[in-house]
């Protein structure tokens, strides 16, 4: 597929089929997306809203976006979903698991053992927070996804100040078909009683804090766990694999956290040291008539406009460098003006 | 039953048996000791209670948890208490802890001024026919792969000190233990049920403390309290 036909841009309110199609379609369910009419409405309001705004950012701010297929068959189609969340656990906490070694040592007993600690705390609280990544699996493989990823990153270099110089996501954890995952079954269960399924249908709308309340808030000591969960700590669902990934080569950090719940990696990072961050520059988008006819060469960049409202992005063949971006005049309306762009690079291949 | 008292090398440290008569080799000993723990310390776990509830959710949660601790530094202790079980019926065992406990207590409040406010007794915990401790299996071993016999077996009971050293240091919710540790949590071993009895019938009560190792139950009392042995 030529790359050229995925479009990314601010979700908004006509967007409601897609995010229940989406919502509904995916194997294990998006935390952030759930498969409730009323509530995406009301996500994608909020959204709206926050791309509009001419307010200072209050942190409350979720902004979510699409990933359109403009050479659909049958026509311009959304095939993916992703967000960003301004301020993680905002008005509230947000609970992570740290893992910390610590090591215990006696000189007479000629013992010395590295333990395995998790704490809970409220570290990553206020990090601007990824979320909501679908893609449909039939575009897994071609640069759609990291499209669809990186653009947000170009959306908070482009608009900082909304946003905390530190940055987290979150990845679903082990589980199997029915939704039976080990880590919880070994630490949250003994509090409660129930699937972890059952446990979010209970709490409904409420914030994870809610739950993480009720969990032990001294730290959990990886050896007293069995087998099965010791294993869950830090692995990744199949189906987070490739965002994931994507996350893993724009240089976020995975030894740190974990999702309280499922043992998930929550992986974290300073904005300023991503990948698509450094490489980022503003170019002028040029309509360039040529540019219809004549294929353009060099790397694939993710070019994004630079106004919030309407945010658009496009992956293109640009000059490594170049102070100037030459756009096929339909694109060019879209990206007026000044352009953010970033090399794609070798990871995304 | 005839008990004796002698005094050991350690300063604040006495022996005392019980034997039915003069010359008979003794039914039970044990060692009296006026204060402990402060040399070398002494650790427990205290078994404390963490509620989790929540109304809206009709969960109510009571919680045992393990707190490593030297809290009863500094207390009297009646220790290594041994008795002759072999071939004697249960109720001459009780009778020769009874007068071994009574002498011990009559000591105390001879010299009241050497001892402490309260006074202590580790009893044995559970094990299994071939002496492993489950709630060993289930905690200590995650942090200390050796076997604990030939740590006592080579550093004496002062083990249990240096064994700290690698045992959790933050609250541990029993909750994480398998089943068999869990349950053995503040359990006489059957043999010692009967010293735990003769121990109750002196006023001495479980203090929510347990050994380390095979979490055996402290019981403990105000000595002013205890028959005999108070002011």
């Amino acid at each position: 597929m030529n790359p050229e036909r995925f479009l990314f841009r601010a979700a908004g309110p006509g967007d409601l089929d897609a995010f229940e199609r989406i919502a509904n379609a995916s194997e294990i369910g998006i935390t952030t997306l759930p498969a409730d009419r009323a509530v995406l409405a009301t996500k994608l309001a909020r959204s709206a809203q926050a791309f509009a705004s001419v307010d200072d950012s209050s942190g409350e701010e979720i902004y979510l976006f699409v990933l359109e297929d403009l050479e659909a068959p049958g026509g311009p189609r959304v095939v993916g979903t992703s967000g960003i969340a301004a301020s993680a656990g905002f008005a509230d906490r947000f609970y992570s698991y740290r893992n910390e070694m610590v090591v215990h040592h006696s000189a007479e007993l000629d013992a010395s053992n590295r333990i395995h600690t998790l704490h809970l705390c409220h570290d990553l609280t206020g990090y601007t927070l990824l979320t909501s990544f679908f893609i449909e699996p039939a575009y897994a493989d071609t640069l759609a996804p990291q499209l669809l990823s990186r653009a947000r990153l170009l959306f908070i270099k482009e608009f900082e100040d909304r946003f905390s110089d530190r940055i987290a996501a979150e990845s679903p954890g082990l589980a199997d078909d029915t939704g039976r995952c080990p880590f919880w079954d070994a630490v949250g269960r003994r509090f409660f009683d129930m699937d972890y399924p059952q446990v979010e249908r209970i709490t409904g709308g409420r914030s994870k804090a809610f739950i993480a309340e009720l969990m032990p808030h001294s730290p959990i000591y990886v050896p007293l766990l069995g087998e099965a969960a010791q294993w869950a700590i830090g692995q990744l669902h199949p189906v987070g694999e490739l965002p994931f990934s994507i996350l893993i080569d724009e240089g976020f950090d995975t030894e740190t956290y974990v999702d309280i719940f499922d043992g998930g990696p929550t992986v974290e990072a300073r904005v300023a040291m991503l990948k698509s961050v450094q490489r980022s520059r503003t170019a002028d988008a040029v309509a360039d008539v040529v540019a219809d006819s004549a294929p353009a060469t060099g790397p694939w960049h993710v070019v994004a406009g630079t106004r919030r409202a309407g945010f658009t992005a496009v992956l293109r063949r640009a000059a490594a460098g170049a102070s100037t971006v030459a756009l096929d005049s339909a694109t060019a309306s879209r990206l007026p003006g000044t352009v953010r762009m970033a090399e794609l690079g070798a990871g995304a291949a | 039953m005839i008990t004796t008292l002698t005094a050991t090398n350690d300063p604040g440290e006495w022996r005392l048996g019980a034997a039915p008569h003069e010359g008979a080799a003794p039914l039970a000993t044990l060692t009296l000791r006026s204060a402990i723990g402060l040399r070398q310390p002494r650790v427990w776990y205290h078994v404390g209670c963490t509620v989790h509830a929540a109304r809206e959710l009709n969960l109510f949660h009571r919680q045992r948890t393990l707190l490593l601790g030297h809290d009863h530094t500094g207390a009297s202790e009646l220790a290594e208490i041994d008795w002759v079980r072999a071939e004697v019926p249960l109720a001459t065992q009780a009778t020769a802890l009874h007068a071994l406990v009574r002498a011990a207590l009559a000591h105390i409040a001879t010299r009241r001024g050497d001892y402490a406010d309260r006074l202590i007794v580790e009893l044995p915990g559970l094990r299994d026919s071939a002496g492993q401790s489950p709630f060993w299996a289930g905690l200590g071993r995650h942090f200390y792969a050796g076997d604990p016999r030939d740590a006592a077996a080579l550093h004496g009971p002062g083990w249990r000190t240096l064994v700290a050293a690698l045992l959790p240091r933050q609250p541990i919710y029993a909750s994480f233990l398998p089943e068999a540790a869990q349950a053995a949590i503040g359990q006489v071993h059957p043999q010692a049920l009967v010293l735990r009895e003769v121990l109750e019938d002196f006023g001495l009560r479980y203090s929510n403390h347990v050994n380390v190792e095979d979490a055996g139950p402290l019981l403990d009392a105000r000595i002013d309290d205890l028959p005999g042995a108070g002011r």
